[in-house]
């Protein structure tokens, strides 16, 4: 191991090497100038992040990605054979069988559409709501960040208590007082998923309207007071001032949430288990490495993974950022 | 930079009619207090839950009153607590905590802030490289499982036994993602603050430690507070790596991991289970709304611009 | 200025004299090469499942100790690590599989009984067929055998059973006297008590169909398959074709579906219903005995306000069994007679009896004789235990029957038998087919 990370590292010092030389050829043409002591100062105060960066992120990737195209095996880890794109193809062939890898990706794509627009919605709703002076809103800001800090286990836990099947179940008597038959909603595959988003969104969404509350804050009164002489309602200074202002804060929650969402793995997993109906890309990606053992294949699930969410982050980078 | 900010946020709501106002208030505070039940209901629960027996908590389940302390033997209502002490030791495992999260904290905002200034304001070759390594590992999430990364602190680095603290310690010291927020905040430092401090002498390092840190408060807030939910939130990661508390010596576990064993030792009561997860989620909350106002601010001026 | 250059460069002398600690950490760790101390005692070093603080933990350390004392004259020392497994999923196997990697795998460790084929087909177990004597070997209820080899010792026994509400039953009218392990009720028998508890106004029988998420429902389920007369995996493991999706496998699903169909057991029935007497039976193991005992004084204020029944029998006859055992691993220490000193001391029956007292499992050895009170629970499990135990499928592939066996168990209420085997079958077997690929 120790081998092959040195060899990585080399790999990385020498291509860092080329793009700094590059830089100094080409430091004319693009009008900066470098100093040896600056130079030097600049590398000697970003060593420690690089060296810790290149060890506890940098390689785990790579490894990762390397185990991608091997049969690893996690009770055989001293017999890891390369093996070409064996795991893709794989991949391929179980996703045109549709089974239990279909209906991940399905689910993914169902969680994803439902708890993206669902979470920012109802993170701006709570961040306007508290964005006001008085000790009222300082307090309920608390209270909306709290499931934020509670471990998913005992939310998921709770949850299952009120979603429980049984006629006595919380949501099933609430409902049950306007005449609804129980219903068993995780397990029925047309309400599992959606419960899964509402919980999902709710406990989530604290963070972000922290988030548009630093947003908010950044929007100057001025703006405000201008509309109000102009004699804009309410939703019309939303429009004009508050939504323009928001811009790079959205940009940047839609990214993250959208990247979140990707990857949910722990609610299907304490709220249903291994279900088709419920299982995530993640989920399965989880189940192949660790419970099956097969490592070589879950890390190739994951690479496939990194690469359509890069690609889709990128697209919406690009596609909402504002134009200079 | 401007601290009072947040006193004068735009204040759209409010009306200016004295009647109405009233009203408007109220409703305001009535609408507040529903939506906070909603948060708050697993707090509830947890509370409500820690003051049971076993079998006040089983005749509760699945109805309204296991939202409700058990009144008919409020007499009982802190044994649960006691025992999460006196039985279970813990906070042994939260004195842990609290000191791997300080070190983490210093550690973090250290070694990212530095890199993160350097990232904002010096030039040197091969800058590029660096700007565009954060963007693509902040953007793009690479899937990793965590087995290269226990390779790389069991096998590589050989930490072991009592110095496996530091593969607690240092992966939690670099986040890419710090680095990207001071790098956000470092870029709006307006320069007349260092060239103010250059021509009093100062070198680099000193125009970092003696004029920027102390501007930084906000972000430095927002970062040791994510730093310590994170490091206090954590047990899988040290419930791998640590090794288990041997005879008569100091517990190396942090309190999450140590609690997801003790919640699996037989004979535990869910009113304790329920009563060692509030006195953990405490911490957090203290410190959380003690720093509240500066993790507004610190996102605000940072700008988070992608 | 000066001053705070310095508290730079000492920040950063913390930082890299950190990471020299790391590469100190790196040359000289494990003193594992040296299997002798300074006294000259051979150290045997062993891992458990289990926190030390816990009961379970406590009795082994306690075996432990007890075992030092005895063995100081031969210089053997048990040098015990306790890593509890309850910190994810895969905490103490990534910790099993990471010592193998680095060559510091203890000298005996623990596992769960069905890890038993995957553990000894990737090399980590030691074969000790030869080192354990027949006769002791016969006084096991069981052994951890894989293609005839053995690879392990059970450390308890485990045994399942119908919890029952007596005060229910007499209320209902219904007389259980009857069946008893040598004489056991029949599936009709079962139905036609559920059906009086039903006509009673009770839920009848929480079966935990609801509990697929882990290995829970496989564990108490299974013995009901094998006991229609189905199976689930080919002797070798490897084949589930014709097993899993035989008639007789069949059948038995299609009467957990029944009891479902007729309203006697639901997904829906609450964790602690039985013990707030809103259900009749609840199908639990062991451990729900001291629950009962202690726990619900409210409900249950003695051993006579319930009672324990046997699985109900079939064309075959089977009971639940398995639980966690010790085994030596093929480590890079070739000499293995003082691991077999120590694992022989651990399961002797003087340990087995000192660890099931502590824990409240049942011994695993027959000699042990715990001496039950004739019609108590433990007895009722002992019983079962010696006469219809049977163990789970041996097969490289469990944690891919435990998924498939769940999602049947949870696609009972809905879909149909044939269809849930069917699909279940083909997953099993594919996964089968590429773990043939390692063999």
């Amino acid at each position: 191991m120790l081998g092959t990370t040195l060899i990585i590292l080399a790999v990385f010092l020498a291509v860092f090497a080329v793009i700094a030389i590059v830089d100094i050829v080409t430091a004319k043409k693009r009008k900066e100038v470098y100093r040896v002591k600056s130079s030097a100062t600049a590398y000697l105060m970003l060593l420690p992040a690089i060296i810790l960066a290149f060890l506890f992120i940098l390689l785990p990737i790579l490894y990762s990605l390397g185990y991608a195209f091997t049969d690893y095996y996690l009770l055989k880890p001293n017999d890891i054979k390369f093996i070409d794109i064996q795991n893709f193809k794989q991949f391929f062939a179980e996703l045109g069988e549709r089974g239990t890898l279909y209906h991940a990706i399905k689910n993914t794509v169902i969680f994803v559409v439902g708890v993206v627009p669902l979470q920012i919605g109802l993170a701006l709703g709570l961040a306007i709501f508290v964005n006001r002076p008085g000790k009222g809103a300082k307090i309920f800001k608390v209270c909306f960040f709290a499931p934020v800090v509670i471990s998913l286990s005992v939310t998921s836990y709770l949850w299952l208590q009120i979603l429980s099947p049984s006629e006595t179940g919380l949501l099933n008597s609430i409902l049950g007082v306007f005449g609804a038959e129980p219903r068993d909603w995780l397990r029925d595959p047309n309400s599992a998923m959606i419960c899964i988003i509402i919980l999902s969104a709710w406990q989530g969404c604290g963070y972000q309207m922290l988030i548009f509350l630093s947003g908010l804050s950044n929007i100057r009164k001025e703006l405000y007071e201008a509309a109000s002489l102009d004699g804009a309602s309410a939703w019309k200074k939303f429009t004009t001032v508050t939504w323009p202002g928001l811009r790079s804060t959205f940009v940047y929650i839609i990214i993250t949430v959208f990247i979140g969402a990707c990857r949910i793995l722990t609610q299907p997993m304490l709220m249903t288990g291994y279900q088709d109906h419920t299982v995530t890309l993640s989920y399965y990606m989880y189940t192949q490495g660790y419970t099956y053992r097969w490592v070589g294949y879950s890390s190739a699930v994951a690479f496939l993974m990194t690469i359509f969410i890069g690609g889709v982050t990128f697209l919406q980078r690009h596609l909402l950022r504002e134009k200079k | 930079m401007d601290k009072n900010l947040i006193k004068d946020l735009p204040n759209f709501k409010l009306n200016k009619k004295p009647a109405s106002h009233t009203v408007k208030e109220v409703i305001y505070h009535i609408v507040g207090i529903i939506l906070s039940l909603i948060f708050l209901f697993p707090i509830i629960y947890m509370i409500a839950t820690s003051t049971k027996s076993e079998s006040a908590y089983a005749a509760s389940a699945g109805s309204i009153s296991m939202f409700l302390p058990d009144f008919t033997n409020l007499g009982t209502a802190l044994d649960n607590y006691k025992s999460v002490f006196t039985n279970y030791g813990i906070w042994r495992y939260a004195l842990n905590s609290f000191l791997y999260a300080g070190i983490v904290i210093v550690l973090n905002v250290l070694i990212n802030g530095l890199a993160g200034y350097v990232m904002a304001k010096l030039v040197f070759p091969g800058k590029r490289l660096l700007s565009f390594m954060i963007i693509f590992l902040i953007v793009v999430p690479v899937e990793t499982s965590i087995i290269p990364l226990y390779s790389i602190v069991k096998v590589m680095l050989g930490l072991k036994q009592t110095a496996s603290v530091i593969g607690i310690i240092l992966p939690a010291s670099i986040s890419i993602f710090n680095i990207f927020l001071f790098m956000q905040f470092f870029q709006g430092v307006p320069k007349e603050y260092e060239e103010a401090a250059r021509i009093d002498g100062a070198n680099t390092m000193g125009v970092f430690f003696k004029v920027i840190l102390p501007l930084s408060k906000p972000i430095i807030a927002t970062v040791a507070v994510f730093c310590f939910i994170g490091v206090w939130n954590d047990y899988l990661w040290p419930s791998m790596i640590l090794p288990a508390p041997g005879e008569g010596e100091w517990p190396l576990y942090p309190i999450q991991s140590a609690l997801t064993t003790i919640q699996s030792i037989e004979g535990i009561t869910t009113g304790e289970i329920m009563a060692s997860l509030i006195v953990t989620s405490i911490p957090i909350f203290v410190i959380y709304v003690a720093a509240q106002k500066y993790i507004v601010q610190g996102f605000g001026t940072a700008g988070l611009k992608m | 200025m000066k001053k705070l250059f310095r508290t730079i460069v000492a920040m950063l002398m913390v930082v890299l004299s950190l990471f020299s600690l790391v590469a100190c950490g790196g040359g000289n760790t494990e003193s594992d090469s040296g299997e002798v101390d300074t006294d000259g005692n051979t150290i045997v070093k062993i891992l458990f499942h289990v926190d030390k603080s816990s009961t379970e933990g406590q009795a082994y350390q306690k075996r432990i100790d007890a075992f030092n004392l005895e063995y100081k004259d031969r210089k053997i020392k048990a040098s015990p690590s306790f890593k509890a497994r309850s910190a994810g999923a895969s905490g103490y196997e990534t910790e099993l599989l990471n010592n193998q990697v680095e060559g510091t795998l203890a000298d005996i460790v623990t596992f769960d009984a069905p890890n038993t084929a995957s553990y000894a087909n990737s090399g980590l177990l030691y074969d000790i067929s030869s080192l354990i004597d027949a006769e002791t070997q016969a006084d096991f209820y069981s052994l951890n055998k894989y293609n005839g080899k053995l690879y392990g010792l059970p450390i308890q026994e485990s045994s399942a059973g119908f919890f029952y509400n007596k005060k229910i039953f007499s209320a209902a009218g219904i007389n259980v006297s009857g069946y008893t392990v040598e004489n056991p009720w029949t599936f009709d028998q079962f139905k036609q008590v559920c059906q009086k508890l039903k006509d009673y106004g009770k839920i009848p029988v929480d079966m935990r169909i609801d509990a697929t998420k882990d290995e829970m429902a496989p564990y108490l389920l299974y013995p009901i398959i094998y006991a229609a007369g189905g199976s689930f995996t080919s002797a070798d493991g490897y084949t589930a074709t014709g097993y899993f999706n035989s008639p007789q496998t069949a059948s038995g699903f299609q009467f957990i579906k029944d009891l479902i169909s007729a309203g006697y057991t639901s997904y829906s029935i609450g964790a602690t219903d039985f013990f707030t007497e809103k259900v009749g039976m609840y199908l639990s193991s062991g451990w729900t005995i001291p629950d009962l005992d202690n726990k619900y004084r409210d409900y249950f204020a003695s051993r006579d306000d319930w009672g324990l029944l046997p699985y109900p029998q079939g064309s075959a006859k089977a009971s639940a069994t398995g639980s966690w055992s010790f085994g030596i691993t093929a480590n890079h220490h070739p000499d293995k007679s003082a691991s077999i000193e120590l694992i022989k001391y651990l399961t002797s029956p003087e340990s087995s009896k000192a660890i099931t007292d502590a824990t409240g499992m049942i011994p695993v050895r027959k000699s042990v004789n715990p001496n039950y009170q004739v019609g108590s629970p433990e007895h009722t499990l002992l019983k079962q235990l010696e006469l219809t135990g049977r163990e789970r499928p041996v097969t490289v592939a469990y944690p891919t029957f435990t998924t498939s066996f769940n999602q049947v168990i949870s696609g009972l209420g809905t879909g149909n038998v044939s269809d849930l085997l069917a699909n279940a079958t083909n997953t099993l077997q594919t996964e089968m087919n590429r773990l043939q690929q390692l063999r």
